[in-house]
C-alpha cells in the first residue's frame, strides 16, 4: 500500500513541475473570516495546488478544505490569526469542495460549494474528521479492557510480594515476570497512569544515584535487586511498596479521566517505546526479559487498536496492514521464548535482531497515521 | 549553495552520453527565471548508467548498507521499486504531498517545504549475500562477486563488514545528504535494514589539485580520466553482449554496472603525526607539499620507475609504487576511485577516529581491486592504517526512464 502511494507521489511532482506557469496556475488566494469562508476561489482547478488563507477577520480560525456532501476534510491549517496568510497544500480531483472555517469563540461556517471538473479523477484523500463523541466509545471499550486487566495484576503483584518475603529467589524470579508483564500488556506509555507510572514502572534513569538512588521504586527496581545478589530481605519493602501502588492505580482508576486524545496516540507510543528501551535492552535491569515486555506491548497495542476499530474502519486503509504488522512481530518475538524463558536482546543473532527491528518500525509507520486521522477535530 | 562550475560540468559529464534527460531536469525547467543559477541543479537520475560513480564527487555522502528483509522475491521487488520511485522523487527535487489530516508530515522538512535536488546522486549496489537461497537468484549472481575478502593487514569488525545492498548518497550540502538517507530508510522500513553506515566528507583541493586526505596527502592523483567514456567502458562499466575481453561471463543484466568495493579505512594519525615528513613522503611515494612524485616537480607528473630501478627516488615499497607499478602488466588492475574522509569521534584511547571512507569501482574484482590490495599487502604504510569494514558490492545498471527500476533486469 505504501508503495503504490509513493509512486504517486512521483508522478504529481512531475505534473506540478512541468506546469509552465506554476504561480499563476496553482495558488489562490482565499479569504476568511466570521461572516465569509473561502471566498475567492473563483476558477477552480484539479491537481496540485495551494490556497493562500487569509484571515481577514476578528477571530484566530481553524480552516478546512471540506467535501461538503460528508464534512471528510482533504486539508486543515490550524490557528491562522487575524491578519495572517497561511498556505494550505493540496491536490484536487474532480468532485465538489467548499472551505470550512471554524473560528475560535464563533460557531462554524461553511463557504459555498465549488466544483472542479479538470484534472485528475481522483486527488488527496479526504478524511471525515473524529469528534470527541466518535471517540468515547473507543476510551470506555479500552477502559473496560484495563479494568479487566487489574484484576490479575493485583493477584500477581501480591503473589510477587509473598515470594519475595519467603526468600525463594527463583520462585520470586518467576513471579516477578508474571506480574510485570500484567502491567506491560496495559499500554502504559508516556503517562498514562501520571505519577504512579514513575513510581511502578520506572527506570533508574534520572535518578541521581541511578540503580542505588532511594527514589528507584516498582518493578524495575525489584528485577535489579533479584538478579543482582541482593537479599531478598533488602527486597521486602519494594516489593511492598509495589503492591501499595498498585492498590492506589486500581482503586483510583475510575475517578481519573482519560483523554479521549490519547487514545489514537497510544496507537503508536507504546510501540515507540518499546523500541526505544526494549529493543535496545535499555529497560534491562538484570532479567534479559525485555523481549518479553515487548511482546506484552503488542497486546497492549492491540488492545487499543481493537477500542479504536470503530473510528478506523472507513476512515484508515492501512488499518488491515497495521494488524498485519503486529502480528509479524508478535510471532518473531514469540520464537524468542521457550520453556518460560525469553532470549535476551543481546543473546540474538544479528539476522534476528534486524528481523525484529525491521518489523517492529514496519508496524510504527503503519500505527502512526492513527494519531493523526483520528486526532480529535472540533466539527461545528 | 552555489557550486562551482567545474562541478557543475564535470558531474553532467559524468553520467555520460546515454543518459536521458529525466525528472531531473522538470524542477530546474519550472525554476527557470526565477532561480538565479542558471546551472542545472539535479543529476540526471536515468540513464545507461547510476550516477555517483564517474561523476566527480561531491563534498558530503553517506555509505549504507542494507540487509534484506523481505521474505520473498516480490518483497525484494517492492524494496527495489521504492527505492527507485524515493530516488527519482529526491534528485529530481519538488514539493512533498501534503497528507491533510490522514498521516503525519510525508517529508521530514529537513530541505524546507520545496525539496531542492541540489545535485544528490544516489547509488545502489547489490552484494554477495543477496544471491543467497532467499530470493532465488544464486544463478543471477554476477560471476566476479563474491564477500569481500580479508587482507593479511585488515582487522575486519563484523559489525562495519558486508550487507545485501549498498546504497550511497552525495551532494554538495551535509542537509541534503541526511533528507535523503532518511526519507530512503523511512520508505523501506520493515523492508530493509541499516547494517552500518559511513559518513563521507571531501576536502575542497588545498590549494589546487586533487583534495588531499585526513593524511595531508593528494589522494586520487593517478585515476583514470572519468571524463573519457571509452575509458570508463574499458575499465569500469561491464557491457552488453558477447565476449567482452576480461568482463566475459557475465549475466546479461549486469550491463551498465560496475563492481563496487567499499573499505572502512582507520588512520592511525597522531601516530602519523609524530613521523617526519619525509618518512611519511617515502612511505606513500609523493611530495606531502605539491602531491609531486618523489622524482618529479608536479603533482601529474608520471613517476619514471624504470629510470629507478632499485627505488632510490620513489621507494620500491612505497603506496603509490605498490598500488600502481605502470608497467604493462599493472595496467590492467587500474581502478576508478572515489573516496571520502570518515570522522566518527573518538577512540577508548582518546585518540581521533578518523580515516578514509574508500569506495572504488571496476569490471572485475580480482583484475582491479584485489589484484592493487595483494600488491599492497604489507606495505610499510600499514602500521599507520587499518581497515576495519566496508564490503564488495555490484553497483546496478542505470534506471533507464520513468518506468524503468533499480534491479529490473536482475530480478526480470
Amino acid at each position: 500500500m505504501r508503495v503504490r502511494a509513493l509512486v504517486g507521489i512521483g508522478a504529481v511532482v512531475l505534473l506540478a513541475a512541468c506546469d509552465s506557469t506554476p504561480k499563476a496556475r496553482s495558488e489562490t488566494t482565499v479569504e476568511v473570516s466570521r461572516a465569509v469562508c473561502g471566498s475567492g476561489w473563483s476558477d477552480p482547478h484539479g491537481g496540485t495546488q495551494v490556497f493562500r488563507v487569509h484571515n481577514v477577520g476578528t477571530n484566530t480560525a481553524e480552516v478546512e478544505l471540506v467535501d461538503p456532501a460528508t464534512g471528510a476534510v482533504y486539508a486543515e491549517v490550524d490557528g491562522v490569526a487575524p491578519g495572517t496568510t497561511r498556505p494550505m497544500q493540496v491536490r484536487l480531483g474532480r468532485g465538489r469542495y467548499a472551505f470550512k472555517c471554524l473560528p475560535e469563540d464563533t460557531d462554524a461556517l461553511t463557504g459555498s460549494t465549488v466544483t472542479v471538473r479538470d484534472g485528475p479523477a481522483r486527488g488527496a484523500p479526504a478524511v471525515v474528521p473524529v469528534g470527541e463523541q466518535d471517540l468515547r466509545d473507543a476510551v470506555t471499550t479500552y477502559r473496560a479492557y484495563v479494568t479487566r486487566s487489574f484484576g490479575p495484576l493485583r493477584r500477581d503483584v501480591a503473589a510477587l510480594e509473598r515470594e519475595v518475603r519467603s526468600g525463594d529467589r527463583a520462585a520470586a524470579r518467576r513471579a516477578w515476570l508474571t506480574a510485570h508483564l500484567d502491567y506491560e500488556r496495559l499500554g502504559a506509555a508516556y503517562g498514562t497512569f501520571g505519577d504512579l507510572a514513575d513510581a511502578i514502572d520506572r527506570l533508574p534513569a534520572g535518578l541521581p544515584d541511578g540503580a542505588h538512588d532511594k527514589d528507584f521504586t516498582g518493578f524495575h527496581r525489584i528485577e535489579y535487586g533479584l538478579w543482582h545478589g541482593e537479599s531478598m530481605t533488602a527486597l521486602r519493602g519494594p516489593a511492598g511498596r509495589l503492591r501499595t501502588d498498585v492498590g492506589t492505580l486500581v482503586g483510583g482508576f475510575d475517578r481519573e479521566q482519560t483523554d479521549p486524545n490519547d487514545l489514537p496516540l497510544r496507537a503508536h507510543e507504546i510501540l515507540e517505546a518499546t523500541l526505544e528501551f526494549e529493543l535496545t535492552g535499555a529497560a534491562d535491569q538484570g532479567s534479559g526479559s525485555t523481549l518479553a515486555t515487548a511482546r506484552a506491548n503488542v497486546d497492549g497495542t492491540r488492545a487499543v487498536l481493537s477500542a479504536l476499530r470503530p473510528v478506523l474502519t472507513g476512515r484508515y486503509r492501512g488499518l488491515s496492514g497495521a494488524d498485519a504488522s503486529l502480528d509479524t512481530l508478535a510471532k518473531l518475538l514469540d520464537a524468542q521464548h521457550s520453556g518460560g524463558t525469553w532470549t535476551p536482546v543481546a543473546d540474538l543473532s544479528r539476522a534476528e535482531r534486524e528481523r525484529l527491528d525491521g518489523a517492529t518500525g514496519d508496524a510504527l509507520e503503519r500505527l502512526a497515521p492513527i494519531a493523526a486521522l483520528a486526532e480529535v477535530r472540533r466539527t461545528r | 549553495m552555489k557550486l562551482p562550475r567545474r562541478q557543475v560540468l564535470t558531474g553532467a559529464i559524468g553520467v555520460g552520453a546515454g543518459a536521458v534527460a529525466g525528472a531531473g531536469a522538470t524542477y530546474a525547467a519550472a525554476h527557470a527565471g526565477t532561480d538565479e543559477r542558471p546551472e542545472p541543479d539535479a543529476v540526471p537520475f536515468h540513464g545507461v548508467h547510476q550516477a555517483g560513480v564517474v561523476d566527480a564527487a561531491p563534498k558530503h555522502s553517506t555509505m549504507v548498507s542494507l540487509d534484506v528483509l523481505a521474505d520473498d522475491r516480490d518483497g525484494l521487488r517492492e524494496l527495489f521499486t521504492t527505492l527507485t520511485a524515493r530516488a527519482r522523487f529526491l534528485t529530481a527535487g519538488g514539493t512533498p504531498p501534503d497528507p491533510g489530516i490522514a498521516a503525519p508530515p510525508h517529508d521530514s522538512g529537513v530541505l524546507g517545504p520545496d525539496v531542492p535536488p541540489d545535485r544528490l546522486t544516489i547509488t545502489v549496489g547489490v552484494g554477495a549475500s543477496l544471491f543467497d537461497h532467499r530470493y532465488g537468484l544464486a544463478t543471477r549472481k554476477p560471476v566476479r562477486l563474491s564477500p569481500m575478502r580479508t587482507f593479511p593487514n585488515d582487522a575486519p569488525d563484523p559489525a562495519w563488514c558486508h550487507g545485501d545492498v549498498s546504497v550511497q548518497f552525495c551532494a554538495p550540502n551535509a542537509d541534503t545528504v541526511i533528507h535523503a538517507l532518511r526519507d530512503v530508510a523511512r520508505h523501506t522500513r520493515g523492508l530493509a535494514q541499516i547494517r552500518w553506515r559511513m559518513d563521507g566528507f571531501r576536502s575542497p583541493p588545498r590549494p589546487s589539485g586533487t583534495p588531499r586526505n585526513l593524511m595531508g596527502f593528494k589522494d586520487g592523483t593517478s585515476n583514470p580520466d572519468r571524463t573519457d567514456a571509452r575509458e570508463m567502458d574499458r575499465r569500469i562499466w561491464l557491457s552488453a553482449g558477447k565476449a567482452t575481453g576480461q568482463a566475459a561471463g557475465e549475466p546479461s543484466w549486469t550491463a551498465g554496472g560496475s563492481y563496487q568495493v567499499v573499505r572502512l579505512i582507520r588512520m592511525r594519525l597522531e601516530f602519523w603525526d609524530r613521523i617526519s615528513t619525509s618518512e611519511q613522503e617515502k612511505l606513500i611515494g609523493r611530495r606531502r607539499d605539491t602531491g609531486a612524485p618523489l622524482d618529479g616537480s608536479g603533482e601529474f607528473d608520471t613517476p619514471k620507475y624504470a629510470e629507478d630501478p632499485v627505488g632510490s627516488a620513489i621507494p620500491l615499497t612505497s603506496h603509490i609504487r605498490r598500488a600502481n607499478p605502470r608497467t604493462a602488466k599493472s595496467d590492467p588492475s587500474l581502478l576508478l576511485r572515489r573516496p571520502y574522509n570518515y570522522d566518527r569521534g573518538v577512540d577508548a584511547v582518546g585518540d581521533l577516529d578518523m580515516g578514509l571512507l574508500f569506495v572504488c569501482y571496476q569490471r572485475d574484482l580480482a583484475r582491479q581491486f584485489e589484484a592493487v590490495q595483494t600488491r599492497l599487502v604489507d606495505e610499510p604504510l600499514v602500521d599507520y592504517i587499518t581497515p576495519f569494514g566496508g564490503g564488495y558490492f555490484f553497483t546496478l545498471p542505470g534506471v533507464r526512464d520513468a518506468h524503468d527500476t533499480y534491479g529490473r533486469t536482475l530480478l526480470a
